[in-house]
C-alpha cells in the first residue's frame, strides 16, 4: 500500500459479517466510500459498478499481475489468472477456452450435461425429498466438469473433495488449520495425477475436452502450467455453477408468480439464470494491482495498490438497478458484472455455465420433480463472500 | 486517422476519429457509444460487440474468420448478412468513413 491510507477513506471490515451476509455492508460502502482501504485485507476495496467496470476493463491501468502472489499460488502456481496482454494471457486462454466455446458446447457437451443431469434426477425421482446442494447440484457440477476438463474415470466426489482442498488451503480463509495445507497439497498431487492420465490418453488422440486442447496445442504449455492451469478451473468452474443453480432454484421457488412465468415461457429461464449471477454473484470479487497513478471513485490511486472489484456489490448498485435486493427475472438494466466486469479476464466458463446450468439442469429440475418446494420445516442456510451461495437446500416435491 | 461512423436504433450518428490500426470495438468503447458492450474486451468469447456493416461499406473488411461466425451464433440481436463483430474490424486510412449500425437489442 503505498497510497497513504490517511488518505484514502479507511473501513473495518469484520470476515464473519461478511461471511454471514456482505450486502447491507456493500450497501454502506457504495453510499459512503466506494473505493475504500480495508486495513484487514491490505487492499482498496471497490464496490460501484461503474468503478468495478473501469478497473476490470482498463488492464494497463489494473494489472492482473500481483508483485505479492496470494495463498493460492502454494497451492496452485501462476494461472492464466495473473497474467496480462495478448502473448502472456491470451495465449494461454485460447488454448483452454475451445470446450466452453459455443459450437463445441452445443455440438458435443451440451448432450454430456443433459446425460449427467438426467442420471441424477432419475436417481432422485422417487425419494420425494431431497437436499438440493448435496444430491443434485454439486454432483452435477462435478460429473459436468470432469466431463469437459477430460478427467474420465475421476468419480464426481473425488473432483469434489480435489476443489475442496484447493479452495480450503487457497481461499485464505482458515490459515490457522494446520490440516488445510496438508489436504490441499493432497489434492494438487490427485489433480496432476488425473491430469497426466488424461494427457496421456489425448496426445495425439484429440477429444473435444480442454486437456486435449491444452496437449494438442502447436505451442502446448509447460506441464507446470498445466497443473496450474487445471487447478484454477477446478476451483473456478465446480462450485460457481453449483451456487448459481441453487440460488435460480431459491429465487424462483419463492417467488411462485416467476416460477409459473418461466414455465410458460421457456425462453426467461436465460434470464433466470442472469438474473441469478446478478442477484448472489457465486464469485464476489477480483483482485487487481495499480499499474500507474489513477483517480478512482475520488481517491488517488498510486502503482503497486492492491484493489478488489466487488462484483457482487457492483451487481446490487441502486445507481444502475431498482431495487437491486429483490429476484425479478424480468428486470430491466445493464449486464450484470458477475464474469467479470468485462475485459479479457471475463469468465471462460460462462458459456459452458449458460448452458448447463440455463439451458438444461434448471429446466431439467423443475420438470423431473413436480410441485418442487423449499421445505417447510428447514432452512436454507447463505453463506460467503469471496464465494457465496445457499449452503443446503432441502425440498420436496409429489414422488 | 480514420474516421468511424456509428448509428444507433434511434438513427442517431456519433463519429469518432480512430487511431489507424484500432478496431471499431476499442473506439466504441473508448467513445462510450451505446449499445457495444463487449464484456470481453476483444478475445472473441462474448458476442457483446456486434454490429452491421452498413451495406454501403459491405466488402471493405476482410470476410469473417471461422471463430468470429461462431460467436455470432450468439448474439441477442438477429444475425444478418452484414453482421460483425466489432472487436475483428480493424480500421486504418484505407477505411475513412466506414459506417457501422449498433443493433437495437444490444442497446
Amino acid at each position: 500500500m503505498t497510497a497513504s491510507p490517511t488518505a484514502t477513506p479507511t473501513v473495518d471490515l469484520d470476515p464473519m459479517v461478511l461471511f454471514a451476509d456482505p450486502y447491507p455492508l456493500y450497501a454502506q460502502l457504495r453510499r459512503d466510500t466506494p473505493v475504500a482501504y480495508v486495513p484487514a485485507m491490505g487492499r482498496l476495496l471497490v464496490t460501484r459498478y461503474e468503478d468495478v467496470v473501469t478497473v476490470s476493463r482498463d488492464w494497463e491501468t489494473f494489472s492482473a499481475r500481483e508483485d505479492t502472489p496470494g495463498p493460492e499460488h502454494k497451492i496452485i502456481g501462476e494461472t492464466l489468472m495473473s497474467f496480462d496482454g495478448e502473448e502472456d494471457h491470451l495465449r494461454l486462454r485460447r488454448m483452454m477456452d475451445a470446450p466452453l466455446k459455443p459450437r463445441a458446447l452445443r455440438e458435443h457437451w451440451e448432450p454430456v450435461f443433459r446425460a449427467n443431469a438426467a442420471a441424477l434426477l432419475d436417481d432422485l425421482a422417487g425419494r420425494g425429498e431431497a437436499d438440493l446442494f448435496a444430491d443434485f447440484a454439486t454432483p452435477l457440477a462435478a460429473m459436468n466438469l470432469a466431463s469437459f476438463l477430460g478427467f474420465e474415470g475421476v468419480s464426481a466426489q473425488q473432483l469434489i473433495d480435489w476443489c475442496k482442498g484447493i479452495i480450503d488451503a487457497g481461499g485464505g480463509y482458515m490459515l490457522d488449520d494446520a490440516g488445510i495445507w496438508e489436504r490441499g497439497f493432497a489434492a494438487r498431487d490427485g489433480v496432476i495425477a488425473a491430469t497426466d492420465a488424461a494427457a496421456d490418453r489425448v496426445r495425439g488422440n484429440p477429444d473435444p475436452s480442454m486437456i486435449s486442447s491444452i496437449i494438442n496445442s502447436p505451442e502446448p504449455m509447460t506441464p507446470q502450467q498445466l497443473y496450474s492451469n487445471i487447478m484454477i478451473t477446478i476451483g473456478g468452474g465446480l462450485n460457481e455453477p453449483r451456487d448459481v443453480l441453487l440460488t435460480a432454484a431459491y429465487g424462483l421457488l419463492t417467488n411462485p408468480d416467476q416460477l409459473a412465468a418461466v414455465r410458460a415461457e421457456p425462453s426467461l429461464w436465460k434470464k433466470t439464470f442472469e438474473e441469478a449471477c446478478r442477484w448472489v454473484s457465486p464469485i464476489g470479487m477480483f483482485i487487481r494491482q495499480v499499474a500507474r497513478p489513477v483517480e478512482l471513485g475520488g481517491v488517488r490511486l498510486q502503482p503497486g495498490d492492491k484493489i478488489t472489484g466487488v462484483v457482487a456489490s457492483a451487481n446490487r448498485d441502486e445507481r444502475v438497478y431498482a431495487d437491486p435486493d429483490v429476484f425479478d427475472i424480468h428486470r430491466k438494466g445493464p449486464s450484470h458484472v458477475a464474469f467479470g466486469g468485462g475485459g479479457p479476464h471475463f469468465c471462460i466458463g460462462a458459456w459452458a455455465a449458460r448452458a448447463s446450468i440455463g439451458t438444461i439442469a434448471l429446466p431439467a429440475l423443475f420438470d423431473r420433480l413436480p410441485n418442487l418446494r423449499l421445505d417447510p420445516e428447514r432452512e436454507v442456510p447463505w453463506g460467503g463472500f469471496v464465494f457465496r451461495g445457499p449452503l443446503a437446500m432441502p425440498v420436496r416435491w409429489d414422488a | 486517422m480514420p474516421r468511424i461512423v456509428y448509428v444507433l436504433p434511434d438513427g442517431t450518428r456519433r463519429e469518432v476519429d480512430a487511431a489507424a490500426g484500432t478496431s471499431v470495438m476499442k473506439n466504441a468503447v473508448l467513445n462510450d457509444v451505446p449499445g457495444i458492450t463487449a464484456e470481453c474486451g476483444g478475445s472473441l468469447m462474448c458476442a457483446t460487440c456486434h454490429v452491421y456493416v452498413d451495406p454501403a461499406d459491405a466488402g471493405r473488411f476482410p470476410p469473417r474468420a471461422d471463430d468470429e461466425e461462431e460467436m455470432l451464433e450468439v448474439t441477442e440481436a438477429e444475425v444478418r448478412e452484414t453482421s460483425r463483430l466489432s472487436c475483428q474490424l480493424t480500421v486504418d486510412d484505407t477505411l475513412d468513413g466506414i459506417t457501422v449500425h449498433v443493433p437495437e437489442e444490444d442497446a
